[in-house]
């Protein structure tokens, strides 16, 4: 479903602020999988996940998505196959126009606009029936604005909107990081259920250790752009999260060690 | 009487111009100074194609035309060159100077004697009326102003409510969206530079069509009638939101045109009683200024009374 192939990206290069935020990363992701991806702050993640949406081009490597070579198709084309969610609850949703506009324009994601009404009868009851689902109370509010509502209801519906026609890969980039831990759980609930219904090939980054441990059948940790930790199967089912962060622990020592090692190596040759 | 007419004629005809801003300054979120030279525009290429025989509507409409090309050159700068927004109004405002001299050939065009949408609203008031001038309430009335207030009534009213009806197809959503949250479109499968390349055309369409229409209006195309037409057209929006207040979309649209209205009433009231025309202008700016200003003043205001003052 997913191919990725040995992927680079380096921002600003030659500057001093050259950062080598993918290092070779290549990920094969089946049909209907649920791959979950951990890692340490500044590690990758959220850049392997727009190299894949297309929010720019690697510097090397291609993508494949359902069998189309996307290396070089931009965000908007890229669209039509890929459903997102973004980290920031503010981004996935137009403030001004009311919910059931924003819902409408979802219904047309990766399809042409044209001078149809954007809200018929038929689209605006659908609308209701959805969101009556999620039991906020949001169904008798189709015409309020957008922006009149929490990050927790506009990330809900951002989720509903990513996934109204069903998309061939979702991408869920920390989608409840912003939210508190009340609205986080029902969004992540949502999103659980929402996967398992449509059987969504799913690619979600998270900082949550319970998260990463409950869900997907894949697990993969970024470190320093790059993979370096990918289980699945029964090793997956078994993870608890304590393992997880024992995992992070090693790392962090493991740094340590590098940088002492560093130091040991700068005082006796410079 | 024919003051209150030949006000709110104008005040019409200067609502499309608030109409064109503020598809520019609400729905993308900032002031398209390409507004002044497709203002001009409008009313250089319909005044050309008058003198050259044209059917008014069809003048007034190519006028309209060559502003939303105007429009769409400034979103090209801005989406495929990555040059600044302000910067690219700039741009095309000031080479719209020369192309405008260039257009006209003089800086001036007179039109009071070609066949135009004032001459034709003048045949149609004549049928109506019967008579050049009549009297309404005891005031004199010419026929000529009365025809073409209804001219201008009608004309607003199907702009707007064609502006109206689109803003709320698939195409006209995803074009308020992208001015709102270009990221959000993108993830949804619309170009946002081609939403915001086409929705700068829409709005200098809408202001070149004032343009043509103004031209007509006033008699004259002139190569300086865009000059702080951008502050008029923003304080028209402004004063109208004023009025309706955060409101849905019908209400707003509508409000610029009652903005639109009123501010043209107010000066006409202002010239009336002595106000110098050439202070109109920095007055204008004054108006812009304090309406941006005043929301934050009352704010301040507003949070000082509820912090109890230290003793
Ligand atoms: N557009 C950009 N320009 C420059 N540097 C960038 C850009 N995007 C990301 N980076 C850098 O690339 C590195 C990886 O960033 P990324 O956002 O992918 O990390 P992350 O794993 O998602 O971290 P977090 O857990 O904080 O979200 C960081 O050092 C970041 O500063
Ligand atoms: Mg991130």
């Amino acid at each position: 479903m997913l191919e990725i192939r040995g992927i680079r990206k380096t921002f600003n290069p030659g500057t001093p602020n050259e950062v080598r935020a993918l290092q070779g990363v290549s990920l094969s992701l089946p049909e209907g999988g649920f791959t979950v991806i951990i890692g340490t702050n500044g590690s990758g993640k959220s850049t392997l996940l727009n190299a894949v949406a297309g929010s720019f081009f690697p510097d090397e490597g291609t993508i494949h998505i359902a069998g189309n070579d996307v290396t070089h198709w931009p965000e908007h084309k890229r669209a039509s196959l890929v459903g997102r969610v973004f980290q920031d609850p503010f981004k996935g949703t137009a403030p001004g126009l009311s919910i059931a506009e924003n819902l409408a324009l979802a219904s047309l994601r990766g399809q042409s606009r044209g001078l149809g009404k954007a809200l018929n009868a038929g689209l605006r009851s659908q609308i209701r029936d959805t969101i009556a689902g999620l039991n906020m109370g949001l169904e008798d509010r189709i015409d309020n604005a957008m922006g009149s509502l929490s990050g927790g209801q506009r990330q809900a519906l951002t989720l509903l909107m990513a996934t109204w026609l069903k998309p061939r890969l979702l991408l869920l980039d920390e989608p409840t990081a912003a939210l508190d831990p009340k609205s986080a759980d029902k969004v992540t609930t949502l999103a659980g259920e929402i996967v398992a219904r449509d059987k969504l090939t799913t690619f979600m980054v998270t900082h949550s250790m319970q998260q990463a441990a409950a869900f997907g059948d894949r697990l993969i940790m970024m470190h320093r752009g790059q993979p370096i930790y990918d289980i699945s199967g029964d090793d997956k089912k078994r993870v608890r999260p304590v393992e997880l962060l024992e995992k992070f622990e090693e790392l962090r020592r493991s740094e340590l060690l590098d940088e002492a090692a560093a130091e040991m190596l700068e005082r006796s040759y410079v | 009487m024919s003051l209150l007419i030949g006000a709110l004629s104008l005040g019409l005809i200067l609502s499309l111009l608030a109409l064109g801003v503020f598809m520019s300054f609400r729905v993308f979120g900032y002031a398209d100074l390409t507004a002044e030279g497709s203002l001009t525009l409008g009313g250089a290429v319909a005044a050309v194609l008058l003198v050259a025989g044209w059917q008014p509507v069809a003048a007034t409409l190519a006028g309209a035309l060559a502003g939303a090309l105007a429009g769409a050159f400034t979103g090209v700068l801005i989406t495929r060159f990555n040059v600044a927004r302000l910067l690219a109004g700039i741009l095309t405002m000031t080479s719209l100077y020369s192309i405008n001299l260039r257009i006209m050939a003089k800086s001036v065009i007179p039109l009071a004697n070609e066949r135009s949408l004032v001459s034709q609203s003048e045949h149609l008031g004549l049928r109506i009326f019967g008579a050049p001038a009549i009297s309404i309430a005891g005031w004199t009335v010419t026929v000529r102003d009365l025809g073409l207030l209804i001219l201008m009534v009608v004309f607003v009213a199907l702009v707007a409510a064609v502006l109206l009806v689109f803003l709320r197809t698939n195409l006209g959503a995803a074009l308020r969206a992208t001015g709102e949250n270009p990221q959000m479109m993108r993830a949804l499968g619309t170009d946002d530079r081609l939403m915001v390349t086409f929705g700068l055309a829409l709005s200098n369409g809408l202001v070149a069509l004032s343009g043509a229409l103004l031209a007509q209006y006033q008699g004259f195309a002139d190569v300086q009638m865009g000059i702080g037409m951008l502050a008029w057209g923003l304080a028209s929006v402004i004063i109208g939101e004023a009025l309706v207040g955060s409101a849905p979309m019908g209400f707003t649209l509508t409000g610029a045109v009652m903005g639109s209205l009123l501010f043209r009433l107010m000066v006409a009231l202002a010239l009336r009683w002595g106000l110098n025309p050439n202070d109109l202008k920095l007055i204008t700016a004054g108006i812009v200024l304090a309406a941006f200003l005043l929301p934050r003043a009352m704010e301040s205001f507003r949070s000082k009374k509820r912090m109890p003052a230290h003793a």
